[in-house]
């Protein structure tokens, strides 16, 4: 087997170019899906059935079917309804369901993590219920949630590879397209794979460093909060 | 300053409060006591509307909770979280905000619902925490610090927003003994500054010693109310004296 990795070299700019597709993709799904799971999630939550069961179903379909399936179906159905889609709008739209739904039970988790005591608490000092999530589930959410949901932020990233059947040039439609005119497939398989670990990477040491800043107890207060606090200013008599 | 008129709470077919009636008097403390199950708690999670009664009229400061002045509407989720500001409640398990260090427990509800400036409500929390004994301990997080220790803090929270009374939730039965004298001498200090004061316990040197009124309570009834000298010295009602030699011995 010969093996000519200055084809890879050659093309590497194109696939780079395409590897911004796959991070706008991704990027912006799960951004989109993030913000919406966040509302579904509380949704869930509630007490409300007509609020409750539409999201349960929801979340039921979208996870339970693939996203493949779900590509296809807003990018060749959505003409149907009298809506023509771009390629691009399309698995945005695709991608951005099915984060939500993913996320949304990955963050009801952290939120019902809370206990109910200390949400008691804040509603006795006269907190209303937007403050009490601001203040008291979010901030401590966030910190459970970190780990599943950049697992799954990973996830995301690798299956917007998918994308390419609906014919959105991003990083593996790219890469077919290559080395399907220069029958290099191994190469430009090596480089795409190379790429997609250094996305992901990312995500992993993104992940590292929440983890880090959040993590309250071993960092005790920051000099910010403690100024804020007049904590550096000399004790006043009580 | 409270006035509870015939409250019912219903569970399904549990009846955790059964028609009770009680007022309390500006200043004046007074004791709950009485089994598990009795309803000291859901009567106190009545008053602020953690709970919402199934009937009955609770009114704090003149103003009715929960609903408006005649009884035909609820109120605003921003009303009642006006009336609750006023109502400073100690839970038995604490339930201090773990992502804050001492201080911003103290001070989170004037921050966030007074909307006070941070420094002005630091000042206030600095002098409350070191009221209550933990002038070292501003800067600590709740899991840094004993049962004896949450709770003070949890109290100085309670008494940041100012209120017109305070509701004590069995404030000592999940501490070590050890730790149960300092939180009572801290509550016995609020009492002495003149706070209206509700409190569900099983102290009854406390009770004895600090209370106005006793008021026992089993099976969601008022069963017996009276100074601590009549309730503990001379019981009128058989199911006071059971009670009472059960947890006295």
């Amino acid at each position: 087997m010969h093996l000519d990795f200055t084809v890879a070299w050659k093309y590497l700019p194109f696939l780079l170019q395409a590897s911004l597709m796959t991070i706008a993709l991704s990027v912006v799904s799960q951004a989109l899906g993030t913000l919406a799971a966040f509302f579904l999630a509380l949704g869930r939550m509630s007490a409300r059935p007509w609020l409750r069961r539409p999201i349960i179903a929801y979340i039921w379909v979208v996870r339970g079917t693939p996203l493949l399936l779900h590509l296809f179906f807003v990018y060749y159905a959505a003409p149907a309804f009298g809506i023509t889609l771009d390629a691009f709008p399309a698995a945005i739209i695709a991608m951005s369901a099915s984060a939500a739904a993913y996320n949304a039970e990955i963050i009801r988790a952290g939120l019902q993590a809370v206990h109910r005591g200390q949400v008691e608490a804040a509603y006795a000092v006269g907190m209303r219920y937007a403050q009490v999530v601001r203040r008291i589930i979010v901030p401590q959410a966030v910190r459970i949630i970190i780990p599943p949901y950049m697992g799954n932020a990973i996830s995301h990233t690798k299956n917007s590879s998918l994308a390419s059947v609906i014919t959105v040039p991003e990083l593996m439609l790219t890469a077919q397209m290559i080395y399907s005119s220069t029958y290099r497939a191994i190469e430009i398989l090596t480089v795409t794979g190379a790429i997609y670990l250094v996305l992901t990477s990312c995500l992993s040491a993104l992940q590292m460093y929440f983890e880090r800043v959040t993590s309250y107890e071993q960092r005790g207060l920051g000099s910010a909060r403690r100024r804020r606090l007049l904590l550096d200013a000399p004790l006043q008599s009580a | 300053m409270i006035e509870i008129e015939d409250l019912h709470k219903h569970f399904g077919a549990v009846r955790a409060l059964d028609g009770v009636s009680l007022s309390v008097a500006a200043g004046e403390v007074v004791c709950l006591i009485g089994p598990s199950g009795s309803g000291k708690s859901t009567l106190l999670r009545c008053i602020n509307f953690l709970e919402e009664p199934t009937s009955g009229v609770v009114r704090v400061d003149g103003k009715r909770v929960g609903w408006n002045a005649s009884g035909d509407r609820r109120v605003s989720t921003r009303e009642l979280a006006r009336t609750r500001a006023e109502i400073g409640m100690v839970f038995q398990h604490f339930y201090l905000w773990p992502h804050m260090v001492a201080l911003e427990n103290v001070i989170e509800g004037l921050i966030t619902v007074k909307r006070m400036p941070v420094g002005e409500a630091a000042a206030r929390g600095r002098a409350l925490l070191t009221k209550v004994g933990l002038a070292d301990k501003m800067e600590t997080y709740p899991e840094h610090l004993s049962g004896g220790q949450r709770q003070r803090v949890a109290i100085a929270r309670a008494l940041a927003m100012d209120p017109r009374v305070m509701l004590f939730d069995e404030p000592t039965s999940s501490l070590d003994p050890e730790l149960v004298g300092e939180v009572l001498r801290v509550m016995e200090q609020v009492a002495g500054e003149g706070m209206t004061m509700l409190v569900a316990t099983h102290e009854m040197g406390f009770a004895r010693k600090v209370a106005d009124r006793v008021v026992f309570l089993d099976q969601g009834k008022i069963v017996e109310v009276g100074t601590p000298e009549e309730v503990f010295g001379t019981p009128r009602e058989e199911r006071t004296r059971r009670f009472l030699e059960r947890i006295l011995v």
